[in-house]
């Protein structure tokens, strides 16, 4: 037996008390930032679907690799092509998914009357180049991660998610409420 | 090499797990008014969120290597390894819904907002609770179908539980914020 709930417990915590406290602080911004929320409900709609996209591909990079590095298909080298090749297609995944989804939030706001204050072509914008920066950021964490923790004898499987997806949704909600700053919508 | 593959097979996952995703903030949309009658409780929100999709995602791809070393398959599905798994990952929730709580209500005194702590904790702890028991069992129910379908583990447990344990966990948290301010 290679798993036991102890092991689990005990390697999990610090990870997951470090996460939780890096999300706490992505909640003070949330609660910072009520008024702008109040003002823009579309953004309370928004940030869970950014986040959990950048989460999801940043996750299933980093399983893919894990798998990859235990069997032994991925070496541990920057240059390998395996590894570039994935990375590329998160990027590309990334995109599609951010564009699709922009424009079903939009259609659902407009049935709950929730866009007055923005405009289709301007929500699209920002909701995919806060994606995209986010999938640039999540992937390269990804990579990093699994590689460090392989070469250190860790668990990929245990690091990657919690990882990537802590660093996602922190910057998640940076870089959606800075691309709102630079659209000048919701301040 | 298999990029065509690696796209087929999570493009559409991926566009399903956003539409899930929409379902999560659109619930959260519905909570806009207790969010502001329970100061603190978003500052709480994308961590239990995030804490649940952690183990649900970590547990499910443990499986996933578990699978490619030849640990567990289709017809060796529920053994010890399983089970370790499933024990750390509901000691973990009950653990971290505690700290979640604690250092909520702390940041927030910081900050100068001051929350109810009684009423904070127990919404989190319910919701942890809650939500952990069932996303548990929900996960070997994907696990299960996953091997039945012959998928890679790696490519559909970690954005299905992730989605999946969101929604609910939204919803756990919905329900428990109810619960409490109304009682309380």
């Amino acid at each position: 037996m290679i798993y036991s709930w102890k092991k689990i417990v005990k390697h999990g915590l610090p990870l997951l008390s470090l996460t939780l406290i890096i999300e706490i602080f992505a909640g003070q911004i949330l609660q910072g930032k009520q008024e702008s929320i109040i003002l823009l409900p579309i953004i309370l709609i928004s940030f869970p679907v950014i986040n959990s996209v950048a989460g999801n591909i940043g996750s299933v990079l980093g399983a893919r690799l894990a798998s990859g590095l235990h069997v032994g298909y991925i070496s541990l080298d920057f240059k390998d092509k395996e590894m570039h090749n994935n990375f590329y297609i998160s990027l590309l995944i990334g995109f599609i998914t951010y564009f699709v989804l922009s424009i079903v939030i939009y259609l659902l706001a407009i049935l709950g009357n929730l866009t007055e204050d923005i405009a289709l072509i301007n929500f699209i914008a920002i909701f995919v180049i806060t994606g995209v920066l986010l999938i640039c950021v999540v992937s390269i964490v990804s990579v990093l991660t699994a590689f460090i923790s392989f070469k250190k004898g860790l668990d990929p499987d245990d690091m990657v998610a919690p990882i990537v997806t802590t660093i996602g949704d922190l910057m998640g909600i940076v870089f959606l409420f800075f691309i709102l700053g630079i659209f000048g919508v919701g301040i | 090499m298999y990029a065509r593959e690696m796209v087929k097979q999570s493009l559409p996952l991926f566009i399903f797990c956003g539409l899930g995703a929409i379902v999560t903030g659109s619930t959260l949309g519905l909570m806009i008014d207790l969010l502001q009658e329970i100061p603190g409780l978003i500052v709480a929100i994308p961590a239990i969120i995030a804490i649940r999709g952690n183990i649900s995602t970590a547990f499910g791809s443990r499986l996933g290597s578990a699978y490619h070393l030849g640990l567990i398959d289709q017809d060796n599905l529920w053994n010890e390894e399983l089970k370790e798994n499933i024990i750390g990952s509901i000691i973990l929730s009950f653990l971290v819904a505690i700290i979640i709580g604690l250092f909520a209500y702390a940041s927030s005194v910081i900050l100068n907002v001051y929350p109810n702590p009684l009423k904070l904790i127990t919404i989190i702890l319910i919701a942890g609770i809650i939500s952990a028991l069932i996303l548990t069992s929900m996960t070997i129910g994907i696990i299960y179908l996953v091997f039945k379908r012959g998928f890679d583990p790696d490519n559909v447990t970690g954005p299905a539980l992730a989605t999946f344990g969101d929604i609910i966990t939204m919803l756990c948290i919905f329900a428990s914020a109810l619960l409490v301010e109304a009682i309380l």
